[in-house]
């Protein structure tokens, strides 16, 4: 996948770059708004994370200029600002998805990911992992072509350990990406853990067991 | 000072009147006397008209006496005192003792007209003063009692600034400018300080980013021990505070900058059903509504989930786990009350930035404070109470129509 990661904070851009190269992507990266608007104009990306306050101009102008232009590329907007408005006319300008910072770098990656799945750009809605696929249309996982019986929490959690897979999720992150902004309503972590042991036994008892435990109380999808 | 001068002024009009009196009766009895000589010399045989004229031939020259006497009236029914004047006057070697009277008038009838007037030449003239003065006081201090009132009405939300006009009034001109450079100063700083807030808030997003993006990745890239796993997940849940209050700041800034000003017809009963079912989701609390349907609020729907969603939060934070959330709606109030032993202890702070009655480390202690800014937003009415009866917080916003 080629990825364009528009945002001034090179630090920023580095961690998001870092951890999108792991999955085999290719990233380039844009510091500023004419950087953006000259690559955006020379390049086809699949996908193109957008900063909206570049130092030297608006991100949504790229956007402009992206849809002018008829490029096909997804676009997520990623910006300091939670205001609605500014979500509302990005998500008006064409943008595919909005996120806040801070952001978890695993949501940032299961965002684009179903970005990518919306089927704007060869993906379609099927999703694939050893014996497990999943039909993000009709929210059903299937293990050896057999439907599983998963409640809308436990299909989240598969999904977002699936677009994850190989990384680390804290209890923290999974908390955030299933509740957002309430999560810090809760007084412990019990809520998760009946949910993934949940998960976790549903898929042990048709063979599929990758949600292993890492540093004693995260949780990493991976097959052996 | 001046009642003195008036008891002065009293005692000498009473003693120059009574002293004209005075001299004016003695007048009057010698004139009298006059005549009478004058009738006699002339060869009229005198008569007595009693009680006032007593005539009596007497064979030698009496000494002439004044003396008050006391003597039936008969036209008002009772005594009267009278002058009376007795002098002995000669006429070809006959002697006639002559006694005149007068009515006289009493040092008391004097005093109490004196006091009389006087008390109401008094009377009138504070009464006449004083509505002079009120209506002229009135008049003078009316620019004075305006920048007053103006002043008692000061509020930062004010929607348009507050301007002391001018006055003829040099003084009150004076003030009056100073308090619209004073009002000026203080608007401009206030606005300064909530885009502070709100751009220190938004710098702050950038950062936090980093951070977490930093962690995320030190997790994934090496192998690190337990240990410093929970050190830097512990570092997330800091960040993600911190995130929390930016996030409430710039909220407040914003609703403070007029930046809602989207107000639509919301229905709160499905609004804060959706949150409920949100709030089932992660607690353990049972929530027993009270919901009439059609609870339409003119708000910004954004503004509206956020209401609901604090004060939901703030029944769930603050209560046992597994306790009863109890939510009332209709178009005119909204009430949510949660289970807890005692009142709160400073209940009139509870709505104000920071304050926390506990030291609850999830709490940012801006949930309520923004409930209560949205409510002043829209002129509804937030309150909380707490009912001994039946062991309940609770928190009402009044919708006011």
């Amino acid at each position: 996948m080629k990825i364009l990661i528009a945002e001034d904070e090179v630090a920023l851009q580095r961690s998001i770059q870092q951890y999108l190269e792991r999955d085999g992507n290719v990233c380039e990266v844009a510091s500023d708004f004419h950087e953006a608007q000259q690559k955006v104009a020379i390049y086809d990306y699949d996908i193109i994370i957008l900063d909206i306050n570049l130092e030297t101009g608006s991100g949504l102008d790229v956007l402009r200029s992206l849809k002018k232009e008829r490029k096909k590329a997804g676009v997520l907007i990623i910006s300091a600002n939670s205001s609605l408005k500014d979500k509302l006319e990005g998500l008006d300008l064409g943008a595919d998805d909005y996120l806040t910072k801070p952001f978890h770098l695993a949501e940032l990656n299961s965002r684009l990911k179903a970005v990518l799945r919306r089927g704007k750009f060869g993906g379609d809605d099927h999703i694939e992992f050893h014996e497990i696929r999943i039909d993000t249309r009709s929210r059903t996982a299937y293990v050896h072509d057999e439907a599983i019986a998963l409640t809308r929490k436990e299909y989240d959690i598969l999904l977002f350990f699936i677009s994850n897979q190989g990384r680390v999720l804290s209890k923290e992150i999974i908390a955030e990406h299933l509740w957002g902004d309430n999560s810090d309503l809760l007084d412990n972590f019990d809520f998760i853990y009946v949910h993934i042991n949940n998960l976790r036994k549903k898929m042990k008892d048709v063979g599929a067991r990758y949600i292993k435990t890492a540093y004693g109380s995260g949780y990493k999808f991976i097959s052996d | 000072m001046s009642a003195g001068l008036l008891i002065l002024t009293a005692i000498a009009l009473f003693v120059y009147t009574r002293t004209l009196l005075d001299e004016e009766i003695a007048e009057e009895l010698y004139s009298q006397i006059a005549f009478i000589q004058q009738d006699i010399d002339a060869g009229n045989s005198p008569s007595s008209l009693k009680p006032i004229i007593e005539i009596n031939e007497v064979s030698r020259a009496l000494p002439e006496t004044v003396k008050d006497t006391l003597m039936f009236d008969p036209r008002q029914n009772e005594l009267e005192l009278f002058r009376e004047l007795s002098k002995t006057i000669q006429s070809e070697n006959r002697w006639f003792q002559i006694k005149v009277r007068v009515l006289f008038i009493e040092s008391e009838d004097i005093i109490f007209g004196i006091i009389f007037s006087f008390t109401s030449i008094f009377i009138i003239a504070f009464l006449i003063l004083f509505f002079i003065n009120r209506s002229r006081n009135e008049k003078l201090w009316h620019p004075f009692f305006n920048s007053l009132d103006k002043l008692k009405d000061f509020s930062f939300d004010a929607k348009e600034p507050m301007v002391f006009e001018a006055s003829n009034i040099e003084e009150f001109n004076e003030l009056n400018g100073r308090l619209n450079t004073l009002v000026l100063k203080i608007n401009s700083d206030y606005s300064t300080l909530k885009q502070f807030t709100e751009d220190v808030s938004h710098e702050a997003q950038t950062p936090l980013a980093i951070m977490q993006a930093k962690i995320e990745n030190i997790i994934n890239q090496q192998h690190i021990s337990d240990s410093l796993y929970e050190e830097l997940t512990s570092l997330q849940k800091d960040i993600k505070r911190l995130t929390q209050l930016n996030k409430r700041l710039v909220l407040l800034a914003k609703i403070d900058n007029n930046q809602f000003s989207k107000a639509e017809k919301v229905d709160l009963a499905t609004v804060i059903c959706e949150r409920i079912e949100d709030f089932q989701d992660i607690s353990e609390h049972t929530f027993k509504k009270e919901v009439s349907p059609n609870s339409n609020v003119i708000i910004d729907s954004y503004l509206a989930e956020i209401l609901t969603n604090n004060l939901l939060s703030n029944a769930v934070k603050y209560s046992d786990p597994k306790s009863m959330v109890f939510v009332r709606v209709s178009e005119h109030m909204l009430e949510v009350s949660n289970k807890g032993t005692t009142a709160i202890e400073n209940p009139e702070r509870i709505f104000e930035r920071f304050y926390r009655e506990s030291s609850n480390k999830k709490s940012t202690g801006l949930g309520l404070s923004i409930v209560s800014k949205i409510c002043s937003y829209y002129d509804f009415d937030a309150s909380y109470s707490f009912r001994e009866s039946e062991q309940l917080h609770v928190f009402r916003i009044t919708f006011i129509k």
